[in-house]
């Protein structure tokens, strides 16, 4: 990390960069109000699938790009999980080289037409922006600035091949196309190794495809960067199933020296409560395949979808959040959302709670569903209701959330989408006997290398992590990418002597 | 990869495709299934894979013509590409020696029933099988059936072909005449459920190969959920066979008509064109 | 019904039911097929072993002071359906098993506690109901962490 403060320093003393700082003064900069995100009219969007967020025109990135002081420590880059150059990008936003502003983004981010639009950027880099920490005001907006950089360079043909290391024609194999196998692929392939990505379904880019909808994450931005990919010589196979098609040792003996495991926590969380497995009752995970990746609302695609008249959605994360909005966009009358604590502890995204509240969605806070009834065909009905109240906090500061007896009550629904968690995807750790597993099944590894109790694989992302980010997984596919590269060289070496 | 190498069919509803397809040739063992897509706008569908040729790197679906893709998938010809085929999924029948094994197949179960019975017999069993069946033309795989079996019984409800009447009545008769220590029984969710009330009577340990509608085939989803044991289980890793005595068909039933009417609609639709 | 005509009567109930716990869950230990559920087990074994040699110490005379505060109740596992212990079964599913456990002997020190006049019996059986309680709390409060993580 100090080599790279160096360079961040060193490049902000460079004479563009200064000269762009006199400009214009700080404290004319600080005037300039945070950018409003332009948004499709909330009754308009909640019936298509148009992604919500317009992004930003060039002048008004600009704008929002002087905002940023170009800080001489600047705090924002230690809340990146993948250590963006964030002034720089900014400031080259701002004197209006588009292109070098996408190049200094995808120098650490594989995948910044993402990453602006799914990031929870409050609780990342904005969190550390000077104006929140020291001037208590609405920090730059430097994810719709990514977003931004990244869509330009999409638009406009752009796309330059980033540098490549020579060909060195030693095999690597990751297991999974999310966004940490992405990541790793893309660093690995930099560094000249022949990398194949293996994924079990049949379209690439694993979450990113099946689980956020395209109202905030269209699926052709994901396959424009996947293209980009392939250009630097990455092979995709889907339909396979690493441990079933094809086990790890077979793929050993055709040549592959190191694996990277990223196969996500697709593992759905039910409640374990009576009806649940009545016709109409849903995961996250299949509700939203079957609509995102499997195209079920569209009249000409084969799939079907139930989304019926009175939607619950019982979670309060992303996921239960990008369920009921696709819900309200099936054609739901009551699109609710079911949460067993309050509003200020969701851990979905602010900005996506809004949006939802904009489009009609009902919240129900501090309740919880203990019971689900069916008509005689089996498809449910009604859901029976408890309320909760938050108890003290406990030993670890979290308050509880504790029912109250008594306070039961009937709500009529159609269909339910339970979106309460996941767990790690369980045939890894099945078909590799020897590997250190954690009680909640996640792939233990060690924190610096990713490194498994296998000596030659690797993990990151859901797989470790259980449930969390696209650029927490992105940081961990990268961490990989650098263990996997000493870990192969010291072999060669070995192998040489 | 994917290509059409043979199609024949069995009768005008029930068809074999045999696919390339060598890495899961390979990989595969009795009682595995294959996730199937077909065009960018196709469902996935699950289907056993009868048989595998190792050597030529092939497996032999068998397919009844019940909806939309199923239809899709009979009117490709020999020559043509499956859009996406994965696999192996499942687990592995457990293969051992029991003694007398009763294998009962309903219509186009049969087919996820060869492999299993043809494993069994090289195992060293006795196989005695019922072929059951609406009517003659849902009987299928009578000779493969016979290779592998000690005795072979036919039944259909309407009694065009073989003995006029039901599995279960096929089943009784056998195991009135002698003694059977393990049942395995694959067909429509109605006939595994009274296939099993007969074995379960009988004390007759059974297994089942369910046959749910799945959307990815690799435990993410959880569209294939039944009970079995009071416990919720996903059919595409836990499964597809589970003891028999233990599964809620009756939810199972359920869960397998959430679609009927869409699936109805889509399938008249698609004719008319 | 169980009579006791002593302290030590309870406490030796309590012990003997500790111990039963304590072989329960070296049964599911051995047979369970993932690691971790194993692990989990012979920390539950730990657990209910301390218990116990509490237990142990109050019958030789250590005094324990009962805290007056209730201990909270998440009541997870009141409204799912019942868990049977099977050798596959996943750590969410033992902590499920644990809950009910742990609750079944909470109501059973309660029902004592509430049937019992001697109030020196009546403090030892609240004691051993707030005990299985906060074990309770526990795994509700694993549960809750990373089974609802969303909820």
């Amino acid at each position: 990390m100090d080599e790279s403060l160096i360079i961040t320093e060193t490049e902000r003393n460079q004479e563009w960069r200064a000269e762009l700082r006199k400009n214009l003064k700080n404290k004319d900069r600080t005037a300039i109000p945070r950018v409003k995100m332009p948004e499709v009219d909330p009754q308009i969007r909640n019936k298509s699938f148009i992604e919500v967020n317009d992004g930003l025109s060039e002048d008004i990135a600009i704008r929002e790009a002087q905002r940023c002081l170009d800080c001489v420590d600047p705090t924002c880059i230690s809340g990146c999980p993948v250590g963006i150059n964030i002034p720089k990008f900014i400031k080259k936003i701002e004197s209006k080289d588009f292109a070098e502003a996408i190049k200094t983004l995808k120098e650490t981010n594989v995948l910044p037409a993402v990453c602006g639009r799914v990031c929870p950027q409050e609780v990342q880099c904005e969190k550390q922006c000077f104006y929140t920490q020291k001037l208590k005001k609405q920090p730059v907006a430097i994810g719709y600035l990514e977003r931004f950089a990244a869509d330009y360079e999409r638009k406009n043909g752009l796309a330059s091949t980033p540098e490549i290391s020579e060909s060195n024609g030693i095999k690597v194999a990751v297991v999974g196309s999310g966004p940490a196998g992405l990541t790793c692929a893309c660093d690995l392939a930099k560094m000249g190794y022949d990398v194949t990505v293996f994924e079990a379904l049949h379209e690439i880019g694993g979450v990113l495809k099946y689980g956020i909808p395209e109202f905030r994450l269209p699926n052709e931005i994901i396959d424009f960067e996947i293209n980009q990919l392939k250009k630097i010589g990455i092979k995709f196979i889907p339909n396979f199933i690493v441990g079933k098609t094809i086990s790890f040792d077979d793929l050993k003996a055709q040549g592959f020296v190191s694996f990277f495991v990223g196969s996500g926590a697709g593992l759905p969380n039910f409640m374990n409560i009576p009806g649940e497995n009545f016709v109409g009752i849903f995961s996250s995970n299949e509700y939203l395949t079957r609509v995102n990746l499997m195209g079920a609302a569209k009249p000409d695609y084969d799939t079907p979808v139930i989304s019926g008249k009175n939607v619950a959605v019982i979670g309060g994360g992303n996921t239960a959040i990008d369920s009921v909005r696709t819900a309200k966009r099936l054609g739901a009358e009551r699109a609710m959302i079911i949460y067993r604590r309050s509003k200020e502890e969701m851990p979905a995204r602010v900005e996506e709670v809004k949006h939802a509240e904009e489009e009609g969605i009902e919240f129900f806070m501090l309740s919880n569903p203990i019971q689900y009834f069916a008509d005689e065909k089996g498809r449910v009905k009604q859901m029976k209701i408890q309320k909760m109240i938050l108890g003290e906090p406990d030993a670890s500061g979290r308050r509880r959330p504790v029912p109250q007896e008594g306070s039961e009550y009937i709500v009529d629904v159609d269909t339910v989408v339970v979106s309460v968690g996941v767990s790690p995807n369980p045939l890894i750790a099945q078909v590799l006997k020897d590997i250190n597993i954690s009680k909640w099944g996640t792939i233990v590894v060690d924190e610096n290398k990713m490194q498994s109790s296998i000596e030659d694989i690797f993990a990151g992302g859901d797989i470790v992590r259980g449930g969390a980010t696209v650029i927490l997984a992105m940081g961990d596919g990268r961490k990989a990418s650098v263990a996997m590269h000493e870990y192969i060289q010291q072999k060669v070496k070995q192998n040489i002597k | 990869m994917n290509k059409i190498i043979d199609k024949e069919f069995f009768s005008n509803n029930v068809f074999k495709l045999v696919i390339e397809a060598p890495e899961i040739a390979k990989a595969r063992k009795a009682g595995h299934f294959v996730i199937v897509r077909i065009g960018d706008k196709g469902e996935r569908i699950p289907l056993t894979i009868t048989a595998a040729d190792v050597l030529n790197g092939t497996i032999t679906l068998v397919i009844q013509c019940v909806g939309v893709t199923s239809k899709k998938l009979s009117l490709l010809e020999i020559g043509d590409f499956i859009t996406d085929v994965a696999g192996p999924l499942g687990h592995a029948t457990h293969i051992e020696i029991v003694g007398t094994l009763l294998a009962a197949g309903g219509g186009v179960g049969v087919a996820p029933m060869l492999p299993i019975v043809e494993a069994m017999k090289k195992a060293g069993n006795r196989v005695i099988t019922i072929l059951a069946a609406r009517t003659k033309d849902l009987i299928i795989l009578e000779e493969q059936m016979k290779q592998y079996s000690d005795e072979l019984h036919i039944w259909t409800d309407d009694g065009t072909y073989g003995n006029k009447g039901l599995v279960t009545q096929g089943m009784e008769e056998i195991i009135q005449k002698e003694k059977i220590n393990q049942a395995v029984i694959i067909g429509p969710a109605v006939m595994m459920k009274y296939a099993s009330l007969v074995t379960k009577k009988h004390n007759i340990p059974s297994i089942a190969s369910l046959n749910t509608i799945m959307v990815d085939g690799t435990g993410m989803c959880g569209a294939c959920r039944v009970s079995v044991d009071g416990k919720t289980k996903f059919v595409c890793v836990d499964g597809p066979e589970f003891d028999a005595h233990k599964v809620d068909f009756d939810e199972m039933l359920f869960r397998l008509n959430a679609y009927s009417e869409q699936e109805k609609t889509a399938y008249e639709q698609y004719l008319k064109q | 019904m169980i009579n006791f005509n002593s302290i030590d009567d309870v406490l030796n109930f309590a012990i003997a039911e500790e111990q039963a716990a304590i072989d329960l869950y070296t049964l599911l230990a051995e047979k369970a097929v993932n690691p971790a559920v194993r692990k989990t087990f012979e920390d539950f074994i730990q657990e209910e072993t301390r218990h116990r040699d509490k237990l142990s110490q109050m019958k030789e005379g250590k005094k324990f002071t009962l805290q007056p505060s209730e201990v909270q109740e998440m009541k997870i596992s009141d409204y799912t359906l019942t868990i049977k212990p099977s050798p596959d079964m996943t750590y969410a599913d033992a902590l499920l098993y644990a809950m009910n456990k742990e609750k079944a002997a909470f109501k059973l020190y309660t029902h004592l506690a509430a049937r019992t006049a001697a109030p020196e019996l009546k403090k030892i059986f609240l004691l051993l109901a707030q005990e299985e309680s906060n074990h309770k709390l526990h795994f509700e409060i694993e549960y809750d962490d990373h089974v609802l993580n969303e909820d």
